[in-house]
């Protein structure tokens, strides 16, 4: 009896994980190649919340650098500032969060190694509901890249 | 109901006098964006350095038109969108590489030597000149063209560099031609640079 109790809780639990995690959909994500002596790098990615609740991306990770954070570059007269954002990301009901140039990204500092084009990266997303999500974004050609998403 | 005006009256003369002294104090780059600098003042000759280390004096761009842009090669958003974006306006314009030339000027001569500028300038399959210098050279040269940088410690203990992001144009023969804006919508800006390289 005390064994069907677990599992049934296990049971529950691993459902409710799935239904967070599926709340939020991950795609288009990607960063420009890298060239020897940069070590920061930017990463962009959509994010969809087909959940019913307002959620947060709170932390980003990577194990391809040392650290990853959350940025926002603005322009100011002229002036390109970018800035830690430390409260995160809210990323509303039903609603979708484009990380895109001149805008939000995620940034890359400390980079282990070059990121080469045709590579893929893989991203740890740590939302505050939904289940964290480990997702691979593509490495693309810098002189490409981005151009139409590009304000 | 008098006297409630008289204290309406009395806070906005005290905002006013905020105003006023935030309109007079305010920092510097607020008031000196490259864009309001007359041409009569703006620009002139510079020397700086090559990505082989080599002196680069101006007059080397003396023969056709070109573009200026200063950023830093750990710049990982707004620079690689600026330059990749004027690679391909001057594909779109279909006059060849030898149309204008594409100047970086690092902004970060700490970091970027000329190696460092070398590699990054040649990330973007087509030919863009990289400058560095010493730190005395580089802040000239931002003196003259109305540049702002400043860095910024990050989170992570390193630093990045609020900078100035305008791009600015230079007819052949050096005389300043006008910006482009990071805002700039992409037809404006080939507009420009149509008109530039007639």
């Amino acid at each position: 009896m005390n064994r069907l109790a677990i599992l049934t809780l296990l049971a529950l639990a691993a459902c409710g994980r799935e239904q967070a995690a599926s709340d939020i959909k991950l795609s288009n994500g990607w960063a420009r190649e890298t060239v020897d002596g940069q070590n920061a790098a930017a990463v962009y990615v959509t994010i969809v919340n087909n959940g019913a609740g307002a959620d947060r991306l709170a932390g980003v990770s990577s194990d391809a650098a040392k650290h990853a954070m959350l940025h926002s570059t603005s322009t100011d007269n002229g002036v390109m500032r970018m800035r830690h954002l430390p409260d995160g990301l809210a990323i509303p009901s039903k609603a979708a969060v484009e990380l895109s140039p001149g805008r939000t990204h995620i940034m890359l500092t400390g980079l282990k190694q070059p990121l080469h084009r045709g590579q893929t990266l893989s991203v740890r997303f740590d939302f505050e509901r939904s289940e964290d999500q480990l997702f691979d974004v593509k490495v693309l050609d810098p002189a490409s890249a981005g151009l139409q998403g590009a304000r | 109901m008098l006297r409630q005006i008289r204290i309406l009256i009395w806070v906005l003369v005290a905002l006013a006098a905020v105003g006023l002294a935030w309109l007079l104090l305010r920092p510097q780059v607020e008031s000196t964006p490259a864009q309001s600098i007359s041409a009569a003042s703006f620009g002139g000759p510079f020397t700086l350095v090559d990505s082989n280390g080599q002196p680069f004096p101006s007059s080397r761009l003396k023969d056709r038109p070109y573009v200026l842009f200063f950023g830093f090669t750990n710049c990982p958003d707004v620079c690689p969108t600026t330059l990749a974006r004027l690679v391909q306006w001057r594909n779109q314009l279909g006059k060849g590489s030898q149309s204008f030339d594409i100047v970086f000027v690092t902004v970060d001569p700490e970091r970027d030597g000329p190696k460092e500028v070398g590699t990054y300038a040649r990330a973007f399959n087509a030919p863009i000149i990289g400058l560095t210098g010493s730190p005395a050279q580089i802040e000239r040269v931002k003196k003259q063209f109305g540049i702002f940088s400043e860095k910024v410690p990050d989170d992570s203990g390193g630093y990045t560099v609020d900078h100035s992001a305008t791009v600015l144009l230079f007819a052949k023969g050096g005389k300043f031609d006008g910006t482009i804006a990071h805002e700039e919508q992409p037809s404006a800006a080939l507009a420009k640079l149509k008109r530039l390289t007639a």
